[in-house]
Formats: structure tokens, C-alpha cells, sequence
């Protein structure tokens, strides 16, 4: 899979954006949730810059090999959701504007993680200040592996 | 329904005193790409035989494309593209042989479609079907099959003895050529989590009936497997589409058909719980041997396909 998804560098139709969507098929998680997910964190990474160009629903779902329909109720989603903008004819981009809500469902995404992480914790009998205490190392973590190339922009604003 | 491309009601089939299908029932929409998902045995290769007019139905009827296909067998034929399991082709014959054979069956044969997808498909011309490898024969019988550009597809296992790239190529030319074409697309396999992805619907068949036909967003979203404590056991056992329920130790694990009304008959008795998400292969084990009377540590029945 991830093999496959190296192919969008090198293939000519959509050379623009670089585009990595790992589909999963063994996971509880819907497909279009799969890849609905990616796309929006692409989006928040800057991996897919405002006014980018997304492969045509048809060449997405044949690269993924992914239901065609699945594809664009993705894509019609996100443009509802105006993470992304469908110009008639010309095929699908990242809006240039952001939208309001955007940042807020990052969050929420990011939430259920956290919600996810501190069930977790619960059902391993990991105290509540622990769980800080792992949070904080694993930040420490991500600090030591950027070691001396640090990067700017991806502290809390 | 004036869209259903394939239509079939309370189908009986036996063999002898066996029997095959037990009133089978299933309706694919024009534009569908529908997984036909069943146990080896369960009568997938029998209805489609039946489909296509090879077998007659004991009872019940069978409508393909408006059809009755064993009242007009050649003209479903004609219509329809079809891939059997285990596709037998003359040996001896050169690709460009049996291309030109097969052609003249077919009034709708696209000469030009066939030549782009010898292309596409990197198929040689010049080589014996014997000495095709695999995946070449299985792209051959693709293209023999779409060709006559038919409404409707029917592939039987298409991907039965392929390798997982030639599995995943052979999907993609699927989602590429046909779902692209708007062709209505009816493929049995029991690899399931190839199908999910694929899929816009899924049709379990078990024992010879269809135990559930539904979206594949549908049966993510609603079948559910739940983790309950032990003693809710006896209040697990009455959930409302239960599929399956085990015991192990101190919890309980149940498997319903639809989440929602289970949350809520849950929630009325007050009992705390787990919802897990399934993939299509826990689905399918749910409705195909799930058993729906708690049991301890014993393993499975092993049932006659």
C-alpha cells in the first residue's frame, strides 16, 4: 500500500501536490473516514497547501483501488465541511480561505485521541497524574528527536 | 423496482436431496458494484449459474436485466460480461486467436475498446493462453468479457489465485474500467477485506439464503460488537439483532446487527458497556458462525457448508 501511495510523486497527472493516503483495510474504521481523516491532516500539516489540486475522484479511487463513490462522498464532504472547493470542470483544490470551523475540528479530532488515551489509562490503572506525566515526556521525546534542527511553527501558538 | 439489474425471489435450488439455495433473495441496483460474499458451498457459483441461465431455479424466480435468464440464456449473454471461477480457455490458442474467436458471439463486440485494453492490460498478442501466467489469464478473460461493453459484469472469484499485487491491480482496473463506465458490477469472493473497498453493497449468503444485503458504510456503521460485564449476560442474550455471543471469563462479548437500538436497551437496563468497531471479515464471521446462545469455552461447531 504505502508503495502504491509513492506512485503520486512520480505520477505525471497530478504532480502538484504529493499526496500519501494510507488505506487500512483490516481497521474498525470506515474507508471514508480513512481517508477523509488524511486529507484534513494533510491539509493541517501543510502537506496540502491552500489552492492545491487533488487527483480527480476517479484517479483516487483507482490508485487506492477504493469504491469511486466512496471517493467522492469524501471529497463532498470536505467541501461541505470548506476544506476543499470543487471549481466546475476543473476538478477539486484546498480552499484558499480557511474556513471558521477548521481549526475547531482538528481539535475535536485530536480530542477524541485524548479521550481515547485517557480511557486507556483508566482501564490500565494509570493514575491521572501520570498521565500528565506521560504527556509531558512524550513531548520531551518529540523535542530530543528534532535535537538540533529545531522547527519553528509547530509550538502551540 | 424498474432499476434492479438483477433481481432474485425466494430462489430454491437442490441437488438430489441437498439442498442448495433455501429461498434466496437479492436485488442489485443499475450502477451498484455488489459483493457477493459467502462461505465456499454457500451457493454463490449455483445463483450464478442461474443468472446466467446454466441452471434452472427448483422454485422462485430469477430476473436479470429484466430477464427471465433461463427462458433467454443467449440474450442475458449477450448482455452480460461474465468471468468464471477458475476461467477455462482453450490452451493452444494465442491471445489474438481467442480474441477473435470470442468477437463474433457478440453483435456489441467494440473492436476498438478490445485493442485499447490489450494495451492497457499489457496483454501479448502473440502468446499461448498456456503460457499467459496468472494474473495475464485472468486480464484476458476481463477483456473478453468487457469487450461486448455490457450493462451488467458478473465475475466469480476474479481474483481467486492471484498474487496480492496482481489482486490489487485487478481491483483497480476494476474501480478504473467499470465502476468509470458506470457498469453495474455483481462480483462473489471470500476475500473480504479486498471487497470492502470496492464495494457500494455487500451480500452475505449462508446456507443458502441471503442473511444480509446492505451498504458496506451501512453494516460498518450498525453491526457492533459491545463488551459487557458477565453479569448482564442474561439481559446481553435478549439484545434485539443479536449475532453472536461469547463468554470469557468476567465479560461478555455480543455481536448486534444494528447498534443503535441494542445502546438504547442497554443504556434502559443501565448496563455499562464497550462499543468496538468491526471490519468486514468480523461481520461476516458474526452472521456466518456466530451463535446466539452464550457458551463457554467451547470451540465452534464445524458446519457442513
Amino acid at each position: 500500500m504505502l508503495v502504491m501511495t509513492w506512485k503520486y510523486c512520480y505520477t505525471s497527472v497530478f504532480t502538484d501536490p504529493a499526496m500519501f493516503i494510507r488505506i487500512e483495510t483490516s481497521s474498525g474504521m470506515p474507508i471514508a473516514r480513512q481517508i477523509a481523516d488524511q486529507v484534513r491532516t494533510h491539509c493541517a500539516s501543510g502537506t496540502l497547501a491552500p489552492g492545491d489540486r487533488l487527483p480527480s475522484v476517479r484517479q483516487l479511487a483507482r490508485e487506492l483501488a477504493v469504491n469511486q463513490n466512496t471517493v467522492l462522498r469524501v471529497y463532498e464532504k470536505l467541501t461541505a465541511e470548506g476544506l476543499l472547493e470543487r471549481r466546475h470542470g476543473d476538478g477539486t483544490y484546498v480552499a484558499d480561505s480557511l474556513p471558521p470551523g477548521r481549526l475547531k475540528a482538528q481539535r475535536q479530532l485530536l480530542q477524541q485521541e485524548a479521550q481515547r488515551f485517557v480511557r486507556r489509562a483508566g482501564e490500565l490503572n494509570i493514575s491521572d497524574d501520570d498521565v500528565h506525566k506521560l504527556l509531558d515526556e512524550a513531548i520531551e521525546h518529540r523535542d530530543r528527536q528534532r535535537g538540533s534542527v529545531p522547527k519553528g511553527g509547530q509550538r502551540n501558538e | 423496482m424498474s432499476n434492479a439489474v438483477i433481481e432474485m425471489n425466494n430462489v430454491v435450488k437442490n441437488f438430489g436431496r441437498k439442498r442448495v439455495l433455501n429461498g434466496e433473495n437479492l436485488s442489485v441496483q443499475q450502477g451498484e458494484t455488489f459483493a457477493y460474499l459467502g462461505r465456499n458451498g454457500a451457493g454463490k457459483t449455483t445463483s450464478i449459474k442461474m443468472l446466467l441461465g446454466l441452471l434452472k431455479p427448483d422454485s422462485g424466480t430469477v430476473r436479470v436485466l429484466g430477464l427471465d435468464p433461463a427462458v433467454s440464456p443467449l440474450e442475458v449473454r449477450r448482455r452480460v460480461g461474465y468471468v468464471a471461477e477458475d476461467q477455462a480457455m482453450f490452451g493452444w490458442m494465442r491471445v489474438q486467436q481467442i480474441i477473435s474467436f470470442v468477437a463474433p458471439f457478440y453483435p456489441t463486440w467494440d473492436q476498438k475498446w478490445a485493442a485499447e485494453l490489450t494495451s492497457r492490460f499489457e496483454l501479448p498478442l502473440k502468446t499461448k493462453i498456456k503460457h499467459l501466467s496468472k494474473g495475464q489469464g485472468v486480464r484476458l478473460a476481463l477483456l473478453l468479457a468487457l469487450a461486448h461493453r455490457p450493462e451488467l459484469v458478473i465475475l466469480d472469484d476474479p481474483t481467486l489465485g492471484l498474487d496480492p499485487i496482481m489482486r490489487k491491480e485487478f481491483l483497480r482496473d476494476l474501480v478504473g474500467y467499470l465502476q468509470g463506465e458506470k457498469v453495474t458490477v455483481f462480483f462473489s469472493s471470500h476475500l473480504l477485506y479486498e471487497v470492502e473497498p470496492v464495494a457500494d453493497v455487500v451480500a452475505i449468503l449462508d446456507h443458502g439464503r441471503i442473511v444480509r444485503q446492505d451498504s458496506t458504510e451501512n453494516l460498518r456503521e450498525r453491526v457492533k460488537r459491545f463488551i459487557l460485564s458477565a453479569s448482564a449476560e442474561n439481559a446481553a442474550s435478549k439484545l434485539p439483532g443479536l449475532l453472536d455471543i461469547n463468554r470469557s471469563g468476567r465479560q461478555i462479548s455480543i455481536v448486534v446487527e444494528d447498534a443503535q437500538p441494542a445502546i438504547a436497551a442497554l443504556q434502559r437496563e443501565q448496563i455499562p458497556f464497550d462499543e468496538i468497531a468491526l471490519n468486514l471479515d468480523e461481520i461476516f464471521e458474526a452472521y456466518v458462525i456466530g451463535r446466539k446462545e452464550p457458551a463457554n469455552a467451547e470451540p465452534p461447531l464445524e458446519r457442513v457448508a
